[in-house]
């Protein structure tokens, strides 16, 4: 089967041959002619159209070092990446943190041009952590990235997030949302850790700090987004990545119509073709998709000057 | 060309999902190029008498031209249920189906059953695939009226070791590609096709070397997920990792072999 055969070729070919194989002459025979609407639509040209700042991104995480992002970021006609290396124990000291901390100021230092950077840190150690924000943010870091050893609502949290006003930076905080972890449905044990932020927990700082910029990870990510979304319709402080490997056919849609087209962030968090596919098979509008691929994250950037050109 | 052996028309009970009658999902084909698009219906995975699933679909796909040309059908057949033998001739003969998905997670049975075993052969003798979906859903959002599990790629070989001269469709691979060298082979040697659509398709280049170029198929699992990823998985591999006769293989050329069209 490895000779090429054009759309015309086999469906006029298979209109003959087709014939004899349907019993009730029923089911595809394939005598479909190319004017009959079938779009060329060339998938790369479409991916390669439009810039992107991918919202959501780790390395030395899940799938090796920055090399592996940027050969995938390469394919997929991402220009940067938004990174960071959350401690995933839930002791989370200072020595854990720094050392995360340095594999990605390592990674920007490699890609100057492609990797912006994110601190991780643990509220359990303030005075640490508020050293370990200016450690970094000295050295160009771009955000702050924190994961579930203290929840976002938590007291304390206030000082982080009183921070990140200061320095009018976005806080991207693991979150989850699925049986046993939000609303009602508590009677489940899904083995996640009890202290994952839920679309709850956003709402509550969201409400307390509203000149905060709060981003809710990886709708995507194996939570219900139709259940984040619908919180967050009220709270233009929220912000969504739509990272994740669980790229469901009209998560995008509903993100745009529960929060509207300037919360969403395009992300892969090492999802990379769902990252993409997803916001392309969207019904987003050309002014919504250049948003969510690149103006909203770039527009939160410019908020502390660390845009991109 | 183009032709998706994962894609799906009917209602999921537990959410909405857009493009998911035989007209909505013509207009996305379109809209993205697909020349045809190998459908089932999903109502069958909730119906107990999944023939009734059958009818509707023969029925929809009756109720326009267009759609005869575009739509390769497959029924849903559950092998513990009445009269499923009468099912899968008339699904064969009267609806000219091409293939069958069968989904003993839902079903409630299991994978090598004797009578999923009989189902199978029977399909191999009336010259239909037989396909198998690793999950419909992602579990960890699912409704608390949904099932769990979910399987891995190692846990299909069962039913091809049990019947290995019939043809298979391996659908939205969404876990653990990882088989033993025995298991591997066996795929190799088998005529069994895995779908572009599911997440552990994260490396399609890597797999192609490990399974060969003719294993693979281009797959969207519309509607539930997103309808561009599974051939951005074909469309962004390097000409060192796939040349031009190997895209088209994936794209149409393997579907055309397996379902003998």
């Amino acid at each position: 089967m490895s000779r090429k055969i054009d759309r015309r070729t086999f469906f006029e070919r298979s209109a003959v041959s087709s014939a004899g194989l349907f019993l009730g002459g029923m089911v595809a025979g394939c005598s479909v002619k190319k004017s009959e609407g079938i779009s060329d639509y060339d998938v790369m040209a479409e991916v390669m159209r439009y810039r992107k700042i991918d919202a959501h991104e780790h390395v030395d995480l899940y799938s090796g070092g920055p090399e592996v992002q940027i050969d995938f970021a390469d394919r997929l006609g991402i220009e940067r990446l938004v990174v960071s290396k959350p401690v995933t124990t839930q002791t989370g000291t200072p020595d854990e943190f720094r050392e995360a901390n340095d594999h990605i100021l390592k990674a920007m230092k490699l890609y100057p041009d492609r990797i912006m950077g994110q601190v991780t840190l643990n509220p359990q150690y303030l005075k640490e952590s508020m050293e370990e924000i200016k450690r970094c943010v000295d050295q160009g870091m771009v955000g702050i990235k924190v994961y579930y050893q203290v929840k976002i609502n938590d007291p304390l949290f206030y000082p982080i997030i009183e921070k990140s006003i200061d320095l009018k930076m976005l806080i991207l905080m693991h979150a989850n949302c699925q049986l046993g972890m939000a609303g009602y449905r508590m009677k489940y044990d899904t083995h996640l850790n009890p202290n994952t932020s839920l679309p709850e927990d956003f709402v509550e700082a969201a409400k307390r700090y509203p000149e905060a910029m709060l981003q809710y990870a990886h709708t995507g990510g194996g939570g219900d987004w139709e259940y984040a979304c619908k919180s967050f319709r009220d709270y233009p402080n929220i912000y969504v990545d739509t990272s994740g490997s669980n790229n469901e056919g009209n998560m995008i849609d509903f993100a745009l119509e529960y929060l509207g087209e300037d919360r969403l962030f395009f992300g892969t968090d090492t999802s990379y073709y769902q990252g993409v596919g997803d916001v392309l098979a969207s019904e987003l509008n050309e002014v919504q998709r250049k948003k969510i691929f690149f103006e909203n994250y770039n527009a939160v950037l410019r908020k502390g000057g660390r845009d991109v050109a | 060309m183009l032709l998706d052996i994962n894609a799906s028309v009917g209602h999921w009970p537990f959410q909405h999902y857009n493009y998911n009658t035989c007209l909505s999902l013509l207009d996305r084909m379109n809209k993205y190029g697909v020349d045809i698009s190998v459908i089932s219906n999903l109502n069958g995975v909730f119906y107990k008498n999944t023939q009734s699933a059958n009818e509707e679909l023969f029925s929809e796909i009756s109720s326009d031209t267009r759609f005869k040309d575009r739509f390769i059908a497959f029924g849903i057949i559950n092998p513990i249920y009445a009269g499923w033998r009468d099912d899968l001739s008339v699904c064969s003969s009267k609806f000219g189906f091409r293939g069958v998905r069968l989904y003993p997670l839902y079903h409630d049975y299991e994978l090598i059953d004797p009578l999923c075993i009989e189902l199978v052969r029977a399909a191999r003798d009336a010259g239909m695939v037989v396909a198998f979906t690793l999950r419909i859903v992602d579990s960890r959002p699912r409704s608390w009226m949904d099932i769990q599990k979910e399987w891995a790629l190692k846990d299909i070989i069962p039913i091809i070791r049990a019947v290995p001269d019939a043809k298979f469709m391996i659908l939205n691979v969404a876990n653990s590609t990882e088989l033993t060298d025995d298991e591997a082979a066996l795929i190799m040697n088998s005529d069994v096709l895995l779908d572009t659509s599911g997440r552990a398709i994260s490396n399609l280049g890597e797999l192609l070397k490990k399974f060969g170029n003719n294993k693979f198929a281009f797959g969207t699992h519309s509607p539930v997920l997103d309808y561009v990823s599974g051939r951005l998985r074909i469309e962004s591999l390097r000409a060192s990792e796939a040349d031009e006769a190997t895209r088209e293989l994936i794209r149409s050329g393997n579907a055309r072999r397996v379902l003998g069209i």
